[in-house]
């Protein structure tokens, strides 16, 4: 094989992987072109602070109205519950696997924390809906579909985004850090919660935001067990419809501006993603700059 | 900083434990609470919705006047399995997917049955419609319309679990007949129609079928604008609607109204049912 037929054969890979890199790209500038030219209409019809703030959402009636704002208040409600549920659970658990956890029971409590992952969100959603919600039925008040049985079922399904994540960051603060707790007089304990996880902290943050995205994109777990009533709940027993649960329950038969407004749901929620992106963004270049203690 | 986070975050879990056990010892000593009414409802733009809305009178047309805690959900299948496990829902679903999982009521003491939806005593029912532009002269799509209420299209409604219209004559495919068939409508329609469909083109090879789910009302806009031959439509057309197209019904479709099995309640009257779907009747108590 000759120089230049070598040289060819590079340039020719070259390209591909830049094309499949192209792809990527390009497939997320097209959703952000579709969700926002697809917004626009609705937007400026209806007018951006209306939308955003109007408490009724009735697609059908004559004149329809369309504001989101209990839909917005319901995807941050549920989010925040399950962050109350899933983060401490997540992060004390990613502290037993990265410094408790005995080798031979390691990998299988790995793997099951992966498993947990890759259940799909519909059997969750079954789950809740046979279980969770029928309890709180049961032994709390209101009829179960509620920001309660919603906040359950996020905070387990963001459980393996909040432990890998932070387990990762546990595990990455040198070892040297703990053994000059433990020299200095501190017990494991200690050495742990005020050394280690200070130290892990950027991480454990990138974890907690990477499950919040996981819980405000969620849909079919949630349509199945919040209820899904268009209110602004005032108690965690009460029914809830968040932004994507709109989206789902009304697209297949939304036509001309009903349509409009839902993509423009879309729009809020992507909008929603992209602060918690860049927020992430901020985190990890700060871990980067700033580095191990701060 | 992260003591502050820390600290926080152990309150709120203490707080939701302690919740979580004062809630189950308040069930004890506190006795029977009085249980509100679960409501389920479909989502608004549904056409099981929209005809269940309008036959018991909770829309006026303009404004739909649900009981905004109304719990949505997003299938037929869905709001059975809803009503279920909750002992204190009321739902409705569609006439043909009943199961012995949840109860269905009388209404106004007439059982939900194909026998009293036909001969019209079971009042909460709609049509499944089809319906053709007055002056299309479109012969594939004139042939369908009878095909659809002939005795063989009947049959087929029949199978496919859905209340037959009464019969016209013997259906035979006339010679020669080729070309295409658009349909657009109603998702609702899609198990009977597909049959419909397939049985026609047997009988008719040169003919293909074309069938587009856009729901009831914008299929009949696009057979308005002649992007379509016919609509399907799982509503009555509406008055101006019939002014603009011929139609047809080819079989109706009853849609129950269902409570939990242990539900003491086994009747119940239109008017109640209405009132529990505004939310004015809350509780079970109050249903008599």
């Amino acid at each position: 094989m000759t120089n230049e037929m070598k040289e060819i054969r590079e340039k020719g890979a070259e390209y591909f992987f830049l094309l499949c890199s192209l792809v990527s790209i390009g497939a997320v500038l097209l959703i952000c072109y579709f969700i926002f030219s697809g917004a626009y209409p609705a937007l400026r019809d209806i007018g951006v602070w209306a939308f955003l703030t109007g408490d009724l959402w009735k697609p059908t009636d004559v004149p329809p109205s369309f504001g989101i704002f209990n839909m917005i208040a319901g995807s941050v409600y549920v989010t925040a519950g399950a962050c109350i549920f899933g983060v401490p659970v997540g992060v004390f658990a990613a502290v037993y696997m990265a410094k408790y956890c005995p080798r031979s029971i390691y990998p299988v409590a790995s793997q099951l924390v992966s498993l947990l992952a890759g259940i799909p969100s519909i059997i969750y959603g079954f789950f809740g809906m046979m279980l969770i919600v029928p309890f709180i039925q049961e032994y709390f008040a209101g009829n179960g579909n509620s920001v309660l049985a919603a906040s359950i079922v996020l905070g387990v399904m963001i459980l393996p985004t909040v432990i890998k994540v932070s387990e990762v960051s546990i595990r990455a603060v040198p070892k040297s850090y703990f053994e000059g707790a433990l020299a200095l007089g501190a017990t494991k304990e200690q050495s742990i919660f005020f050394v280690g996880i200070p130290a892990a902290k950027s991480g454990i943050l990138a974890g907690v935001i990477l499950g919040i995205g996981r819980a405000i994109g969620e849909t079919m777990a949630v349509v199945m067990v919040a209820g899904n009533s268009n209110i602004l709940p005032d108690s965690i027993f009460k029914s809830v419809r968040t932004l994507t649960a709109n989206i789902v329950l009304e697209m297949g038969y939304a036509a001309g501006s009903h349509y409009d407004a839902i993509v423009a749901t879309g729009a809020v929620l992507f909008v929603f993603i992209l602060i918690l992106n860049i927020i992430l963004n901020i985190i990890n270049r700060g871990a980067q700059t700033s580095g191990g203690l701060s | 900083m992260k003591k502050v986070l820390l600290s926080v975050l152990a309150v709120a879990a203490v707080a939701a434990g302690g919740a979580f056990f004062t809630g189950c010892g308040g069930k004890g000593d506190g006795g029977e609470r009085k249980r509100e009414i679960t409501v389920i409802s479909r989502e608004e733009s549904s056409g099981t919705r929209g005809a269940f809305d309008e036959l018991m009178h909770i829309t006026d047309g303009k404004t739909n006047q649900l009981y905004p805690g109304a719990v949505i959900v997003s299938s037929t299948d869905e709001a059975a399995s809803k009503v279920e496990v909750d002992k204190f829902a009321i739902g409705y679903t569609s006439l043909g997917s009943i199961t012995d999982k949840v109860k269905a009521l009388t209404i106004d003491g007439v059982v939900p049955s194909e026998a009293n939806v036909k001969n019209g005593s079971y009042k909460i029912a709609r049509p499944f419609v089809l319906a053709e532009r007055g002056n299309a002269n479109l012969p594939i799509a004139d042939d369908f319309m009878v095909f659809v209420t002939s005795k063989q299209g009947q049959e087929i409604v029949d199978k496919a679990g859905y209340i037959t219209v009464d019969a016209n004559a013997d259906y035979a495919a006339p010679a020669g007949l080729s070309g295409k068939l658009t349909l657009a409508g109603s998702t609702s329609v899609e198990r009977v129609i597909e049959r419909l469909k397939e049985a026609y083109e047997v009988l008719n090879p040169g003919v293909k079928v074309e069938i587009n789910y856009n729901g009831s009302s914008a299929g009949i806009r696009d057979c308005v604008n002649g992007r379509s031959d016919l609509a399907m439509s799982s509503r009555e057309l509406k008055a101006e609607e019939k002014e603009q197209l011929k139609s047809a019904t080819f079989a109706l479709d009853g849609i129950a109204v269902v409570v939990n099995q242990v539900n003491t309640i086994s009747g119940i009257s239109a008017e109640t049912v209405t009132k529990i779907f505004k939310g004015e009747v809350r509780y079970w108590a109050d249903v008599q």
